[in-house]
């Protein structure tokens, strides 16, 4: 392999790392409620400005303002849970109607509302985070990278790394997968179906937010900042297989790779609308993803 | 929140209920026909124009998700498709309008048909999901296209030699026709169709009814009327750009739906006037209109599903009971 392409595949992995943390709970929202939540990029743009504002505001620390903006994305997803997606399970059987165009409606509406209201409120224009450090070039072997996005990486991984571990072992993870697998027999079984779901979003909103703070000092936080990275989490968690944690994962790192390699070899103009084609092929030939299991229809 | 109170009401419902809805439709088209006697402003005119033009979109994407069940995020790119068909054969093949406007309608139709077949297994997110990825790949081949479409810029299209006042009557006329069609489809065997789809598929399949066709049907029809509507704009604003696809035109469609009604023949359109007329006036109060209109979907599809529609039957039954 040629220098510029092992360039290509080591930064083509960490952008995957960055979806990766939009696409886990994306793919995590998924499993529990069977929705997809069109407001998952605003969830991002929101631990963008967090960080950004704290730390340039107020002067916060940066090793503070990060674990901030994780809180605030945590705090949103909360209450998007709490007031929104409560009516889709809890009094199920009057709301079984519709419940897909509900989930879709009102995720969509209130991802339309932060953007506007940020951009009325913060305004239009975009704002640099700080990097976690000013090193602004490290040179690894054939690899050149800013000393922020790899430190960012690390951190991305080991992330990843306590996420994937909280889910498979903790005592809210394994609830959190048997909602996901029937949630029905999981209430039998008596776990609090409605703090499993809120867990869910809080973990989500956070995981987004943190996606969003730790790019913020490459991809500058503004109102519509959080489409792109959306857009991405919805076909990972497609080709990874709707609900699936670690199809999310490797799918990530698979699009980022792809992608990176791309835009250098096929067309830069139509780069964005690959991975759309890719969606909807999946969607309408292997709607179970790469590694997911094919779904009984309820 | 009141439900209708008993089963022996709501067994006659289908047929009466759609009545109703298209007399106060009609009752609603009548008023706007009436308008232009008091407002002579071409500003608010062309308002009123662009408003029949979301009532278009609006009522056909109702017919489609409101109605049969199926909710495509595409209703704005098939007015973009309408408006680039007739665009682009005026441009390149100097096809006279009202050409080019049909030409569209089948354009549209054909692409929303094999759009809907493709679909046709799709339920809820996944459906979702391919539709809006199809909206956003025909944007931006609509937009790097460039030595075709000319990209954002847009393309400059041939206006019709009408003043104002006639292409106001002429949406006009277009939304009651459609109206009427919907109408006499809704009031149809067709039109229960559709709804035991939206309801219950397995079961509407099982009682008989052909769910592919009209599931194909609903999305041709749809997409049909959202072409018409496309190139009707295209040939007043005498100019397309990808910006008709937009997301974000979408959204608005989609909230004059479900703060009018979602599944009714008269909320759609009603709302799409008071959304679109508010949202011009909000516009120079400040540039609130989307956060306002945001906030009303997520509060309307949370607390009053049945839209304003729904809030106004109430307030009848209510009345009449007092």
């Amino acid at each position: 392999m040629s220098a510029i392409n092992v360039d290509l595949a080591v930064n083509g992995f960490i952008t995957g790392l960055f979806y990766a943390l939009m696409a886990i709970g994306l793919s995590l929202i998924f499993g529990i409620l069977k929705i997809v939540n069109f407001a998952h990029g605003e969830f991002y743009m929101v631990g963008a400005y967090a960080y950004t504002l704290v730390a340039l505001a107020f002067g916060v620390p940066v090793w503070v303002a990060l674990p901030i903006a994780f809180l605030v994305g945590a705090l949103v997803g909360w209450a998007t849970e709490r007031t929104l997606m409560r009516p889709l399970y809890a009094g199920y059987t009057s709301w079984g109607l519709m419940r897909d165009e509900y989930a879709v409606i009102v995720t969509f509406g209130l991802s339309l509302f932060l953007i506007n209201l940020v951009d009325k409120v913060i305004g239009p224009y975009a704002y640099r985070g700080p990097p976690l450090v000013e090193t602004s070039r490290v040179v690894l072997g054939p690899v050149l990278i800013s000393g922020h996005r790899l430190l960012a990486a690390g951190i991305a991984i080991a992330v990843i790394l306590i996420t994937a571990a909280l889910i498979k072992w903790s005592f809210w993870g394994q609830q959190i997968r048997a909602v996901s697998q029937n949630r029905l027999g999981a209430s039998l079984a008596g776990i609090d179906t409605a703090k499993a779901s809120a867990i869910v979003f809080m973990l989500s909103g956070g995981l987004a937010a943190f996606a969003g703070a730790l790019l913020s000092p490459v991809i500058n936080a503004s109102p519509d900042v959080g489409i792109f990275p959306a857009v991405k989490s919805y076909i990972i968690v497609v080709l990874g297989g709707m609900g699936s944690v670690p199809g999310a994962i490797v799918a990530s790192l698979l699009l980022g790779v792809i992608e990176s390699f791309g835009a250098v070899y096929l067309s830069y103009q139509y780069r964005d609308a690959f991975g759309l084609i890719l969606l909807m092929l999946f969607l309408l030939f292997r709607p179970q993803g790469l590694f997911g299991e094919k779904g009984r229809e309820v | 929140m009141t439900q209708p109170a008993t089963p022996a009401a709501g067994a006659q419902l289908t047929t009466t209920k759609t009545t109703v809805e298209f007399r106060a439709a009609l009752v609603a088209m009548a008023i706007v026909a009436l308008i232009p006697l008091g407002v002579g402003n071409p500003y608010w005119l062309g308002v009123l124009i662009v408003s029949m033009y979301f009532a278009i979109l609006a009522g056909g994407w109702n017919l489609l998700a409101g109605y049969t069940g199926q909710f495509s995020l595409a209703p704005a790119t098939f007015a973009m498709i309408g408006a680039y068909t007739t665009g682009l054969l005026g441009t390149y093949y100097n096809v006279p309008p009202l050409l080019g406007i049909v030409a569209a309608v089948v354009v549209s139709g054909l692409v929303g048909l094999l759009l809907g077949r493709a679909v046709l297994r799709l339920v809820g997110p996944y459906l979702a999901l391919t539709t809006l990825s199809f909206a956003e790949i025909m944007r931006l081949v609509a937009s790097n296209t460039i030595d075709i479409t000319r990209g954002d810029l847009g393309l400059g299209v041939a206006g019709l030699p009408i003043g104002r006042l006639a292409w106001y009557y002429l949406f006009l006329a277009v939304l009651v026709v459609l109206l009427i069609l919907f109408y006499l489809l809704l009031r149809s065997k067709a039109g229960l169709f559709l709804q035991a789809i939206r309801d219950d598929e397995v079961a509407a399949r099982r009682a008989g009814v052909d769910v592919v066709f009209w599931k194909t049907a609903a999305f041709t029809l749809s997409a049909a009327a959202s072409g018409l509507a496309g190139a009707l704009y295209a040939h007043f604003a005498e100019l397309v750009t990808p910006e008709l696809g937009l997301i974000a035109q979408t959204g608005l469609i989609l909230s004059m739906a479900v703060i009018g009604g979602m599944g009714t023949l008269a909320g759609p359109l009603v709302a799409a006037f008071l959304v679109y007329v508010l949202s011009e006036w909000l516009r120079d109060v400040g540039g609130y209109q989307l956060v306002v209109f945001a906030a009303l979907v997520v509060i309307f599809a949370r607390f009053f599903r049945e839209g304003l529609w729904g809030l106004a039957k109430a307030a009848v039954r209510r009345w009449r009971q007092a």
